[in-house]
């Protein structure tokens, strides 16, 4: 059996045999094999190797097929994972806010009401020289209700003391100040706030659906 | 040189996917009925033995593990050809730690699990399986996908491993080796 000498050509014929040339190629092998006799031996040749190497193993497909499970995205960890953090990040501050409020006479109402401030530590001497721009936006800012328990609370934060060691946290008190009505009220504040998510990855569809709809019903 | 046209069925593969990642697990058992024999043909040609069907499911079910990663860069029979020859190569690798007889004979690949073996009285396919166990391992690799799959060598060069030179190669030596030995 002899070789074409068009091996460009002839490099096609197994491309020809599985239907993978597009119409003008497929034309100009058509028209070679159809001239040439080595490529029509080649042809055949291959025709029959492929006869012969498709007789494959029997395997039960159905078996293999019943042993894929079903899809599991692998991302959606990663994306829970943040946002737990970003929760737990929101709820810590708003907790240090609570409580810094608190250690000052605040009352829950007050909190919920009052603007979020920065912690004390970062609040500038009240003696010192501060631009408008960076004095503190709490004492400048006009309280929006009438109410004098509120409208007091933003100077209260400014002239907050030096904190020391473990107690930067509470800025002026410390949580064993709080009696147990007070601590009672933060507790109950802090277990109504939405904003943090459940540890359940799971969960997240149902609060947006069901669970969440029930509450409110 | 002419171009080559992309298999028509190549989008179905992605389309199935899309569906069985949808949660639609019928797409599932529709993909591995596609391409399920095409493996199977696969590792037995080039070494499977008693452990054709194995091969096959442990492919399977490590590829559908793995879909996030699979771009359809090439296509997804290709992608299945080169898990399954891993996972052969692995288990090679494990019974010769434990000592066990791995050599894969000449013409296993070819012959061992045609059910009609012993049936078919063909004289033509006679030689032709015997010309098929003559190859190298490798030059039967590259000749199986090539003629039985009709991969082209793209494909092949990233099922096995090596470059489109090199499986150009293998090829024209592994038809020049089947004509000679026909011719004897």
């Amino acid at each position: 059996m002899i070789d074409c000498e068009n091996g460009e050509l002839r490099d096609l014929l197994p491309d020809y045999l599985h239907d993978r040339l597009d119409a003008s190629t497929r034309t100009l092998v058509e028209r070679h094999v159809a001239e040439c006799s080595p490529c029509q031996d080649e042809l055949a040749l291959l025709r029959d190797l492929r006869g012969t190497l498709h007789r494959a193993p029997r395997i039960d497909v159905a078996a293999v097929a019943a042993a894929i499970p079903a899809y599991r995205p692998a991302a959606r960890t990663r994306w829970a994972s943040g946002w737990r953090i970003a929760a737990a990040i929101g709820a810590i501050v708003v907790g240090g806010a609570a409580l810094t409020f608190l250690g000052r006479g605040g009352t829950p109402a007050q909190i919920a009401r009052a603007p979020i401030t920065a912690p004390a530590t970062r609040v500038p001497d009240v003696g010192g020289p501060t631009s408008p721009a960076s004095a503190p936006r709490v004492a400048q800012q006009p309280t929006p209700t009438p109410e004098p328990a509120v409208a007091p609370a933003p100077p209260a934060v400014k002239s907050a003391p030096a904190p020391k060691g473990e107690e930067l946290a509470m800025a002026g008190g410390t949580i064993a100040d709080l009696s147990d009505g007070e601590l009672s009220d933060l507790i109950g504040d802090l277990e109504s706030l939405d904003a943090v998510p459940s540890a359940d990855v799971e969960s997240t569809e149902s609060f947006l659906t069901g669970r969440h709809r029930g509450r409110h019903d | 040189m002419p171009d080559v046209a992309l298999p028509t069925d190549e989008r179905t593969d992605l389309d199935l996917i899309a569906r069985w990642k949808a949660g639609e697990q019928r797409a599932a058992t529709l993909l591995v009925e596609r391409h399920a024999h095409a493996v199977a043909r696969f590792v037995a040609s080039i070494g499977a033995r008693d452990d054709v069907e194995e091969v096959v499911q442990d492919t399977f079910v490590r590829a559908f593990a793995s879909l996030d990663g699979f771009r359809g860069e090439s296509s997804l029979r290709t992608w299945l050809f080169t898990i399954a020859r891993r996972l052969l190569l692995d288990r090679r690798r494990a019974a010769k730690r434990r000592g066990e007889q791995v050599e894969v004979q000449e013409g296993d690949a070819a012959t061992e699990y045609d059910p009609l073996d012993g049936v078919v009285a063909d004289e033509t396919q006679h030689r032709l399986r015997s010309a098929l166990e003559k190859l190298s391992p490798t030059q039967r690799e590259v000749f199986v996908l090539r003629v039985s799959e009709g991969m082209s060598y793209a494909e092949i060069a990233d099922t096995v491993g090596t470059t489109e030179g090199a499986a150009r190669v293998h090829y024209h030596n592994a038809m020049r080796t089947i004509k000679e030995l026909l011719d004897d």
